[in-house]
This record gives C-alpha cells, sequence and structure tokens, in this order.
C-alpha cells in the first residue's frame, strides 16, 4: 500500500526536481560562466542560511523527543559543532573560491528579490503547514545526494578556475542529505495514513520543487534587463495593440502590452515580473508566466535580455 | 499574456512596392518576371504616395521597398518620407548598389525602420560570380553603416547547389555583421530560375546537411534570428505561398499593376488591374485576376477536402503553371499531387549532369 505512495513522492521528483532546469542542465554542462556561476553562488548562499530556520520551525512542531533528537543533527550540519564545520561555512568556502569576500556573501547584500521571494516562501510554508507536510517538503534530499555528486563532478571537470577545496559543500551532502531524506521519508511513511494525507504530502513536495526552481529562476532571471528593442513600433487597433518589427506584427493582448512597457531597460525581469505578481500574490507561476512570455519576445526579436 | 497572429483572415498587412525593375545584379535565380517593365512604364512619386496612404486606410502595416533595385530611383527618400506619414513600417530590399552608406543615411533620416540586403555568398569571389558584378564588398559595408545608423538588418541569401555547404559561413558573416536575422532562403524554381534549375538544385543530403548546421546555429542564442524551411521540392508538402494568395499580401508592379504575388503576372487570362485606373481598395478586393485564387472556391481535387488546405493553401499557383500549365491544379511539389513525378524527376536528377548557369541582364539596370 505504501509502495504506491512511494512512488508517487519519487515520481514528482522525477518530474519536478530542479535537475531539469536549462541553469542547472547548463551548469553541469559547463556553460555557465565565472560570472553566472558567482551570481548563483551568492544567491544560493540566502537559501543555505534559510535551512536552520526552518528546521528550527520544524522542531517546534513535534512532541517527539526522538523525533526532534534526530531532526536537530540538521541543524548542527548546517551551523556546525564546536568539533566540525557546518554547511554554512563550507558554503562561504566555495564563495572564497569562486572569487568573492566572504563577508560580503554572508551579508546577503547582493541577494536578488527573486531569490529572496521563493526562499522565504519555503519558510512561510513549513511555518504554515503541519509537521507531516513540512518533512514532506523536505524530501528533496532523496535527489540532493547523487545530484550533488554529479554537481561536483561537473564543477571539476568544467571549472577548473573553482578551487578544488571550495567543492567540499557538494561532498558533505552527498552523504547527509541520503541519510536525512531516508529518515525524512520512513517519517512521511509512517504518519500518512489516510488518502488525504497522501495527497498533502504530495503537494507539499511539489511545491518544495517549484520554489527551487523560483530560486533559480530568480538567479537567471533577476541578472537580466529586458528592453524593447528601439525599431519596435505599437498601433492601436479596435482589437487591441500590434506590436510590428521588421517583416512580424505580433496581436498582443493587454498584459502582454504592459509587460512589454516595462520592458524599458532599467528594470531588470524581476521587476517586471513584480508588476503583475503584485496583482496575482496568490499565484506563485505568474513569475513564471512573465518569463516564459519574455523569452517568446527574445526570440521574435521584440525584446533584448540585456545583462 | 498572449501574443498571436493579427486578425481577421483577409486583410491586406504587407505591401511591397516594387518601385523598378531596373537593376545592377544579373542573379540566374532572378525571380522577378522574363518580361520586364521599362522605366518609362514606371509609376511616378505622387502615385506611390497615393497608393501608400491607401495601403494604411486598408490596414497594412509593413510596406516593403523593393524592386529591381529599390535606389536606382532618385525619389526614394521622398518614398520612404510618404511612407512613413502614412505610418507605414518601412522596410529597404536592397542590393547594397548604387546605395551607399551616404544615401542610406539620409534614407534613415526620413523615415526609414529596417534593411533587408542580398548577399550571394559568404565571401567575395563567389558572391560576385553569381550576382555577376562585383558587388560583395559594398553589401558589407552597407551592412555595417545599417547596424552603425540603430536600423535592424536582415541578410538575405538566396542558396541553391552552389552555396549551400556554406550555410556555417554565412551565418557567421550574419553574427559579424551583427545582422539581427538571416533568411537563407532556398531557389524558387519559377522564371529565371526555372531555366537554371538543373544546375542550381542541391541533392537531399546536402539539403540534410545544410539544416543540421542550422539547428546548431540556433543553440548559440537568439541572435541571429535565422530563417531556414527546407525547401518545397524536398519536403513532399506546398510551401503556403504568400501566406495564402490575396490574403494578406499584395505587390504593386513597376507598372502599377496589383499582384497577389511576384510571379503572378507570368500567370496567362488573369487580368489584374492597376493603380493608374482604380484605387488600390478595388484593386486588392475586387481585381479579376486576385479573385481567381482567392479562398477555397477554385480548389479541385486532392485539395478540396484535404484537411491542410488550411494551412498551405494549395502550394503555389505559379508554380502548377511553370511546371504543369494549368495554375488551377495542385501545387505538384505535394506529395498529395497526382502530378508530384515532375518534382521528383527534377529531384533525382543526376548531379553530374548539371549544365552551367545563364546569367540574366537587363540593360535597364545600367541607368
Amino acid at each position: 500500500m505504501t509502495g504506491a505512495f512511494e512512488a508517487r513522492l519519487r515520481g514528482i521528483l522525477d518530474e519536478h526536481y530542479h535537475h531539469r532546469h536549462p541553469f542547472n542542465v547548463r551548469m553541469h554542462a559547463g556553460e555557465l560562466s565565472p560570472d553566472e556561476i558567482r551570481r548563483w553562488v551568492r544567491n544560493r548562499y540566502y537559501y543555505q542560511t534559510r535551512i536552520p530556520i526552518k528546521d528550527g520551525a520544524i522542531l517546534t512542531k513535534s512532541e517527539d523527543p526522538t523525533f526532534r533528537r534526530g531532526w536537530i543533527r540538521r541543524i548542527h550540519d548546517h551551523d556546525g559543532t564546536e568539533a566540525r564545520e557546518g554547511g554554512l561555512d563550507l558554503w562561504l568556502r566555495l564563495a572564497e573560491a569562486t572569487g568573492q569576500d566572504r563577508r560580503e556573501v554572508a551579508s546577503l547584500a547582493r541577494v536578488l528579490p527573486g531569490v529572496r521571494r521563493a526562499c522565504d516562501a519555503y519558510v512561510a510554508f513549513v511555518e504554515g503547514h503541519d509537521l507531516l507536510a513540512s518533512v514532506a517538503s523536505s524530501l528533496t534530499e532523496l535527489r540532493a545526494g547523487p545530484f550533488l555528486g554529479e554537481r561536483a563532478e561537473a564543477f571539476e571537470m568544467h571549472y577548473d578556475w573553482i578551487a578544488p577545496e571550495g567543492l567540499a559543500y557538494f561532498r558533505s551532502r552527498t552523504t547527509q542529505a541520503p541519510r536525512d531524506a531516508e529518515e525524512g521519508m520512513a517519517f512521511v511513511l509512517a504518519h500518512a495514513t489516510t488518502s488525504e494525507d497522501e495527497a498533502r504530502c504530495a503537494e507539499a513536495l511539489l511545491r518544495k520543487c517549484e520554489i527551487l526552481g523560483e530560486l533559480l529562476d530568480g538567479v537567471v532571471w533577476g541578472g537580466k534587463r529586458p528592453t524593447l528593442v528601439p525599431h519596435a513600433r505599437t498601433r492601436q487597433e479596435a482589437e487591441g495593440a500590434l506590436l510590428v518589427l521588421p517583416e512580424r506584427a505580433i496581436r498582443l493582448d493587454p498584459s502582454a502590452e504592459q509587460i512589454l512597457r516595462a520592458c524599458d531597460g532599467a528594470r531588470d525581469a524581476d521587476a517586471v515580473a513584480a508588476v503583475f505578481s503584485e496583482r496575482h500574490p496568490d499565484e506563485p507561476s505568474v513569475a513564471r508566466d512573465v518569463y516564459d512570455f519574455l523569452e517568446q519576445m527574445e526570440q521574435l526579436g521584440a525584446v533584448e535580455l540585456r545583462a | 499574456m498572449s501574443a498571436g497572429a493579427p486578425s481577421p483572415s483577409v486583410r491586406l498587412l504587407n505591401l511591397v512596392a516594387e518601385l523598378t525593375h531596373r537593376c545592377p545584379l544579373q542573379c540566374p535565380y532572378c525571380s522577378n518576371p522574363l518580361a520586364l517593365a521599362p522605366r518609362r512604364d514606371e509609376l511616378d512619386t505622387a502615385t506611390w504616395t497615393r497608393i501608400f496612404r491607401e495601403a494604411a486606410d486598408l490596414g497594412a502595416v509593413h510596406l516593403g521597398l523593393t524592386g529591381g533595385e529599390p535606389s536606382v530611383r532618385d525619389d526614394l527618400p521622398e518614398l520612404v518620407a510618404s511612407a512613413r506619414d502614412a505610418d507605414l513600417y518601412t522596410h529597404l530590399v536592397t542590393a547594397a548598389r548604387p546605395l551607399d552608406p551616404a544615401g542610406l543615411a539620409r534614407l534613415r533620416t526620413a523615415g526609414l525602420d529596417s534593411v533587408q540586403i542580398s548577399i550571394q555568398d559568404a565571401e567575395a569571389g563567389p558572391s560576385d560570380e553569381i550576382a555577376g558584378t562585383e558587388s560583395f564588398a559594398a553589401k558589407c559595408a552597407l551592412a555595417r553603416a545599417t547596424r552603425e545608423l540603430g536600423l535592424p538588418l536582415t541578410l538575405n541569401v538566396v542558396l541553391h547547389r552552389r552555396n549551400l555547404g556554406r550555410v556555417g559561413e554565412l551565418i557567421e558573416l550574419a553574427r559579424e555583421l551583427d545582422a539581427d536575422r538571416i533568411e537563407l532562403a532556398n531557389t524558387q524554381y519559377l522564371g529565371w530560375a526555372l531555366r537554371n534549375r538543373d544546375a542550381l538544385l542541391p541533392t537531399r543530403a546536402a539539403i540534410e546537411r545544410a539544416a543540421e548546421v542550422v539547428r546548431e546555429a540556433r543553440r548559440h542564442g537568439p541572435r541571429p534570428e535565422i530563417l531556414f524551411v527546407l525547401p518545397d521540392y524536398f519536403r513532399g508538402r506546398p510551401k503556403p505561398c504568400t501566406g495564402g494568395w490575396g490574403r494578406r499580401h499584395a505587390i504593386v508592379a513597376p507598372d502599377g499593376r496589383v499582384l497577389p504575388c511576384h510571379g503572378a503576372s507570368a500567370l496567362p487570362d488573369l487580368e489584374f488591374w492597376s493603380v493608374r485606373d482604380h484605387s488600390l481598395a478595388d484593386c486588392w478586393e475586387r481585381s479579376p485576376g486576385i479573385d481567381a485564387y482567392r479562398g477555397e472556391a477554385w480548389m479541385r481535387e486532392p485539395c478540396r477536402s484535404c484537411p491542410s488546405r488550411g494551412d498551405d493553401f494549395g502550394g503555389c499557383r505559379c508554380q502548377a503553371f511553370a511546371l504543369l500549365g494549368d495554375a488551377a491544379r495542385t501545387d505538384p511539389a505535394c506529395e498529395l499531387s497526382p502530378d508530384h513525378a515532375v518534382v521528383r524527376a527534377a529531384r533525382e536528377e543526376d548531379p553530374a549532369a548539371a549544365t552551367s548557369l545563364v546569367y540574366r541582364s537587363t540593360s535597364a539596370g545600367r541607368g
């Protein structure tokens, strides 16, 4: 019976874990520039800082000392102990190995707003849900072990400008994550007793996968300033606006027109998307839709995505 | 948010103004009709200005200024300005002779929106050989001037057996010249090109290699946009010629006749009205020649009941006439056509038997 449930959770990871996100695909294929790597490292650090806070919130939901004793190890893994360095320190070593100032990265001063939103959404999710759903949301770690193993290899192969000692974080997680994930999975399988519980767990895991994708979207798109090409002209017609470019005319609906108007070269893509996110605060995929639209406009030669 | 195609289904969106048939080039695949209009028959500035206004009133968005070579006309800056006044998006299609960078700057000031430059190959030798005249260096200089003026640039290359293997170099040249777009247009075997078909038609293997080069180049990002469509001879399905006869697209020939496409004047027994005698709206909406193949009523089987008829519109009328002598038959490039064998036979011709090229020459072009 639980076999089917576990398969369902693993299926969600196969389909939605961020291993297929274009940025991760490019990272592992060695296609990222040093600037892109650095931007990712300093932004992803914000996520690292949210992990112990999220785990602290999970601890407060449990009445079971055995559970808490097990789970608190995750906080030690990230924050470190007197005896050993934690994940946060290891990540800052990675930042240094990419040529960035440790204190500047730790200050979180340059974290892009889309990244901040995604990470805060994760903490808020855990705060707003019960223990079972919160633990279920952490099951992305089932994938993290092998994925970070690949990542360490990809970095060694493609980004030899990063000193190998910077990769200690990835190596440490290849053993920690599977252990954590097995415990998390055992907990979820034992406590999801109804089909309604199972559905909530599946939904929580899916949401977490989306958040990881949104984080990467924030890294990618927060660094781009979409600019309507100067030779584009807009005509107003009874059926709506028409965007006119060499050899092509594109009918725009009112939202599309509004987005293009925001593509002034001053705002970054995140700020363009924010125009819409503010109006649809409960719709987490709006930013993604805006990015897809901007990509489509880039293909049509209507928008340039400047770095 | 969504972005789609303009509606409704019959609307003149794109007007092509063939300002002249005069041209300094002599390309052996020239798509202009075999019978060219002499200079004395060309429309004057005032008539073109009226046409631009009427086109805008019909809902036209784009205006292609072409020829022949449009820059042989001394009134080109005035024509650009009047098109701009009519709120048309102007697109100059030029072979970069006699137009030079200073002339282009004047057109920019007059309100020109975009530029397309034709090149014949990726380097001077073979490009000039196909053009029949020394022009490659001038084209590259004009391309650079286009981008320096902040105008969007399209490079257009007609592909055939002799340059198909250099698609990669052509895309590289487009990058180097900072083109926004490169159109890799396989030769349409009509008019002059049909005379030279045996010498121009490539092999399927060469086309597939070129398609692979294009796929690879597209992976390097969205610029330049690369247009490459498999030629209809090899695709088994006809091209949706001009987006459907009399649907989106009209051409005003140098003598004032309004045509649904470039080659339509070669079709016999069709009466196309001229803007000398009628308004553009009348020529577009009511002339018997455009009406003849507009919509689906003219279609026979297999087109009439074909589920693709709304996508390919039965293919190219001019090709049906050129190869079969009957413009109302299904385009023989379609594998569903009972006449498809004529295209298959041409496609399977032994390339070793290729003959030499017959160059086009227009004495008027040196005017």
